[in-house]
């Protein structure tokens, strides 16, 4: 088939699996669309970093503090190979960030939320790290192509880090009340939040992202998906989930739970987390602070 | 144990508590570095580091019948013995961790190439492997350096910050170690900040450090 010129051909074209390389047409919207979901993305696993770095410095034996690296580590090397994907698309990786910092663009709202205790290290490798790889597994089949091969390395990543944080909660939930306590309460902070990690309930035909093939997966089948896949984990574990709805219906195979709190995720994604302006003022300042490294290797390169 | 035992594990920790903290002070810059490739490699560095003060102090463990987890976290502030090099906190100013980093790993080198001629087989064996690995540290110190006395404005931090720092750099070696430190740096040895008395900033470190574990103690995490 001829390359797509039209943006009706271009529909077609990538809703009948057709992929996307960085040098072929595209319509601009979906340019548009394709880098700031992306972008966010990137901006998702560079803010990722914060809550769980200064846990580095805490990590209880030198195991778990080399593993945390490990995993702190991966998260800054995807944010790199996603940007370079952006920056493919047109936009580079210092006005990424420039905009990350001012607030122009948006990271994904687990990473508004501080982390309490080293019951959160582990609740956030296991369960947050798993609801990722749903929607990064489906980001395999995204119809712009580069975008889809760097999912391959990441999803490869991330199931390392899920064991290493079912590892640690393991640990916990088999030693002391105390430190079955810490994972149970990092649980409770994390279930809302969780819950509407995948987004709202939007109809697989309505949803934007889908149009176009960048997204392939409606937001509820993520959801849906997570929910099968850990709840029954964490009740093995003897851990409870703080959602007296949370069931599956045995007929439907759905699960069912109470309506997430749409109202704390608009709130939060826009810029009013409990740790957003903090987190993100820590990435301004640091910024501000190695600009003159920045202006002395640049200055070199160019 | 022998009358030289001391002694040796005494060398053994102090390596150990270098990497250890040094691994400790790198790993702050995980997220915040100039660079996301920077964030990268001091994360990879930290990693090699700490995993190094894990096989020092599981050599030095067989030797006081203790864990190397319990060395690492379970001791005094005043215990540890780490030269104050690595006990001070650079985060957010690149030029003295990058100066810091250029002077370690140097010292390092030297150090670790008396090691690999100790009599004790295991230490002279775990040195030689520590030092296949530490080569890629020095190599990434020396491309800092390098790059920033490039430019005027970089030479003039980087050289600042060395200046700083030297006394303090000749602190982590013995004798005519010093002297071979001088030379390959460039510099005349002065007055050196000598381990066994440490900076302020040891105990805060040592408080984030360990206050998990505290935590619970005795529990296995």
């Amino acid at each position: 088939m001829a390359a797509p010129r039209t943006e009706e051909e271009f529909r077609e074209h990538v809703q009948a699996g057709g992929l996307v390389e960085t040098a072929d047409w595209m319509p601009d919207d979906y340019r548009a669309k394709l880098t700031k979901f992306i972008e966010m993305h990137g901006n998702s696993e560079l803010m990722g970093v914060l809550p769980e770095r200064e846990w580095i410095l805490r990590a209880p034996t030198l195991q778990r503090k080399l593993a945390l690296t490990a995993k702190v580590q991966d998260e800054v090397g995807h944010a790199q190979l996603i940007y370079r994907v952006v920056e493919d698309l047109g936009k580079p990786r210092e006005r990424c960030l420039e905009d990350l910092v001012s607030g122009k663009t948006k990271f994904h709202n687990v990473f508004h939320y501080p982390t309490k205790t080293w019951g959160d290290v582990g609740v956030i490798a296991w369960l947050i790290d798993a609801a990722a790889i749903i929607s990064q597994k489906a980001l395999l089949k995204c119809s712009y192509a580069p975008y889809a091969r760097i999912m391959k390395k990441i999803c490869w990543e991330e199931s390392f880090h899920i064991l290493h944080g079912r590892d640690v909660v393991l640990a916990m939930v088999t030693g002391t009340d105390e430190q079955r306590g810490l994972v149970q309460e990092a649980i409770d902070r994390w279930w809302g939040p969780l819950m509407t990690f995948h987004g709202n309930q939007t109809p697989f035909d309505e949803d934007p992202m889908i149009e176009w093939r960048i997204k392939s997966q409606a937001n509820e089948d993520a959801r849906q998906r997570f929910l099968d896949g850990y709840v029954p984990q964490i009740w093995e574990l003897g851990l409870t989930v703080p959602d007296p709805e949370l069931g599956k219906d045995e007929e439907t195979g759905v699960w069912q739970y109470s309506e997430p709190d749409w109202d704390e995720l608009r709130h939060v994604v826009t810029g009013n987390g409990p740790r957003t302006a903090e987190r993100l003022e820590l990435r301004r300042i640091s910024r501000e602070e190695t600009a003159w490294v920045r202006d002395v290797v640049l200055a070199e390169a160019a | 144990m022998s009358a030289q035992a001391p002694s040796r594990t005494d060398l053994l920790l102090a390596i150990a508590d270098d990497e250890l903290v040094l691994g400790w002070r790198n790993s702050e810059w995980t997220g915040i570095a100039p660079f996301l490739e920077e964030d990268v490699a001091f994360s990879s560095i930290a990693q090699g580091e700490i995993g190094h003060a894990r096989a020092f102090y599981e050599l030095a463990a067989t030797e006081l019948g203790t864990t190397a987890d319990a060395l690492a976290f379970d001791r005094r502030p005043d215990e540890y013995r780490c030269a104050p090099l690595v006990e001070l906190r650079f985060v957010p100013d690149w030029a003295r961790t990058i100066a810091r980093h250029y002077l370690y790993e140097t010292a390092d080198a030297i150090r670790i190439a008396g090691v690999k001629e100790s009599e004790w087989d295991e230490l002279a064996g775990l040195a030689a492997k520590v030092e296949r690995e530490e080569v890629y540290h020095l190599m990434h110190a020396q491309m800092w350096a390098d790059r920033l006395a490039a430019s005027t404005d970089g030479r003039r931090h980087f050289d600042e910050a060395v200046t700083e720092l030297w006394p303090y750099a000749l602190g982590l070696l013995e004798g005519e170690e010093r002297e071979r430190l001088a030379e390959t740096v460039g510099r005349e040895p002065v007055d050196a900040v000598e381990r066994g008395a440490h900076t302020d900033e040891l105990v805060p470190l040592w408080d984030e450090m360990t206050m998990v574990r505290r935590s619970a103690p005795g529990a296995e995490w």
